[in-house]
């Protein structure tokens, strides 16, 4: 028997019923994945094939209709603290302050006494440079704030599996590269496992240990990059100008490319050409 | 001779100075202009004594007959009267004070109950669908027609006022806070599970904390519709408050009298709506 990894999508598969009178929509189709402690998993693909469902059944907030997710040999049944989410938008509550925010995170773990928990939100407040800031509510930082915002309430939850859907989709070009760096930094010194949803290849190549590429719907994965095998783990701003990268980034580019005429088809009602 | 500020030296300015701020009557005629909070509360008073005018004018050169309108002058008059003397065993005063207490009362039972029961109904399907086609069923039947069951089941004492009252707000109020939980964000909740938080403390952490400033709005609307069944609830076999002392001044033909209890209602329905918009400024300054 192979020693399990950290955590095992097993043949998973989910369709929706949106109509009884017409057959079910297949959404994800037989995809297994395995994932090691500390990774940073990247799912790839167009909008709309299925990566982020695949992404949710891990976190528990939806089920799949086949197969199961294993994390730490257990059967995922419903969310919980161990599986923290990021969201795009909506990823801060705007009645409370920086501060408050983070201390959400923590508001729930009755193992910490007060003193530990204030000591814990003060470190990821550090952890994401909003120190300065605690008092400010949601609607007066940047959109980047926000994020490392949303990232530090995950992290202070103390989650085994951080789950980014598109996290940094919304920034501008120059705030995304400042937050790709960051994650960067903050995983090498949390070690948490990610998973990391994005359909922006650069960000993909940069930030992931493997980067799965999804097919258009029912989404498969069509490649597994292990770009944990070319680039180096530990990565700046600089490696998106090697040449390396580049190449890499343009393989990759070629397949999602392919991969985003086909959804369009599909979301045109066109058969898809298999 | 088109504007009072001075004309920049033409070419050579380095720093070019920010235009001038376009004038108030710009802001306030373009489309979808923006003007400061002093300027709105102006136009506001501008808009009273606009009106005020058209009455005083309307009345001066005798437009309308003095049996339907008298000016305003005689309407102040008769409410300085009202408010000194008597009006058959009580004051006015006495009069503001029970339509007050019916509305006040009626208001927060609606409140109390459809708060609840609307976040309950967005949480629950089975709330949802028990409860929601009886308050539409409910929800459409006018008000005065309810009038003589409530007489015949809660009598003609407060108790059917109140009632009255209620059902014109508490079934309206209901499906406003369903909606209102409704549209908080997935994300928010979601955050919530995900941070450990169980069913019950995403409601009282999350869900209404998201929700409330859209509320407080629903029950400031709900709460001047609760003023307009204030009528139809003091027709009934009432001896007391505004909206008697306005049925019994109809069967005297007294339009001063009508139109002072007219114009407290509207005056106490101004001053709650600005008095809640305000809370909700200072409260929900987040939200801007």
């Amino acid at each position: 028997m192979e020693p399990q990894s950290f955590i095992a999508i097993e043949r998973v598969s989910k369709s929706f019923q949106a109509d009884p009178r017409v057959a079910p929509i297949s959404v994800i189709d037989d995809i297994s994945i395995d994932i090691d402690k500390g990774e940073l998993i990247v799912f790839l693909g167009p909008s709309g094939c299925g990566k982020t469902t695949l992404m949710r059944i891990v976190g528990g907030l939806e089920t799949a209709t086949v197969g199961r997710v294993l994390i730490g040999g257990k059967p995922v049944t419903g969310p919980d603290r161990k599986k923290g989410m990021v969201f795009q938008s909506y990823s801060s509550f705007p009645w409370l302050n920086v501060i408050d925010n983070i201390r959400f995170g923590l508001k729930f773990r009755d193992d910490l006494d007060v003193a530990e928990k204030e000591r814990r939100a003060e470190h990821y407040l550090e952890l994401v440079g909003l120190k300065g800031f605690e008092s400010y509510y949601v609607n007066r930082i940047s959109g980047g704030m926000r994020q490392r915002l949303a990232i530090a309430r995950t992290l202070a939850a103390g989650p085994d599996v951080l789950l980014m859907d598109e996290p940094f989709g919304a920034l501008d070009a120059q705030n995304r590269d400042f937050l790709q760096a960051q994650l960067d930094v903050i995983q090498r010194s949390e070690q948490k496992t990610i998973i990391f949803v994005t359909h922006d290849v650069e960000e993909a190549v940069f930030l992931a240990d493997r980067i799965f590429i999804f097919s258009a719907r029912p989404a498969r994965i069509l490649e597994e990059v292990r770009v944990c095998d070319i680039l180096p783990a530990e990565r700046t701003l600089e490696h998106k100008e090697s040449e390396v990268f580049f190449r890499l980034r343009n393989r990759i580019l070629g397949i999602t490319r392919a991969q985003a005429l086909r959804t369009e088809q599909i979301m045109m009602g066109a058969s898809p050409v298999q | 001779m088109r504007s009072s500020a001075a004309p920049a030296p033409a070419g050579n300015s380095e720093a070019p100075s920010a235009p001038p701020p376009p004038s108030i009557w710009v802001s306030l005629t373009s489309f979808r202009g923006t003007t400061s909070r002093k300027t709105d509360i102006y136009v506001g008073v501008a808009g009273f004594a606009i009106l005020l005018a058209l009455w005083s004018v309307a009345t001066y050169f005798e437009w309308v007959k003095i049996n339907y309108l008298v000016s305003f002058k005689v309407v102040v008059i008769r409410l300085y009267g009202m408010f000194a003397g008597y009006n058959a065993d009580h004051s006015f005063i006495e009069d503001i004070a029970f339509s007050l207490y019916r509305v006040g009362v009626a208001f927060l039972l609606s409140a109390v109950m459809a708060i609840p029961l609307g976040i309950l109904m967005s949480s629950y399907r089975i709330v949802n669908g028990l409860s929601e086609p009886i308050i539409d069923f409910i929800r459409y039947l006018p008000v005065p027609a309810l009038v003589p069951l409530t007489v015949v089941w809660l009598g003609i004492g407060e108790t059917s006022k109140i009632t009255l009252l209620w059902i014109g707000t508490f079934f309206q109020l209901v499906l406003l806070v369903a909606d209102d939980a409704r549209r908080v964000p997935r994300e928010y909740i979601e955050i919530g599970m995900t941070v450990g938080a169980k069913p019950r403390a995403v409601l009282r952490h999350i869900i209404l904390p998201a929700m409330l400033p859209n509320m407080v709005d629903n029950l400031r609307i709900t709460l001047g519709w609760c003023w307009t069944y204030l009528i139809v609830a003091e027709i009934v076999a009432s001896n007391s408050g505004i909206g008697f002392v306005i049925m019994q001044s109809k069967r005297y033909g007294k339009v001063d009298t009508i139109l002072a209890g007219v114009l407290v209602i509207g005056i106490i329905g101004l001053a709650t709506d600005q008095a809640i918009r305000w809370a909700h400024r200072r409260y929900f300054a987040y939200l801007r």
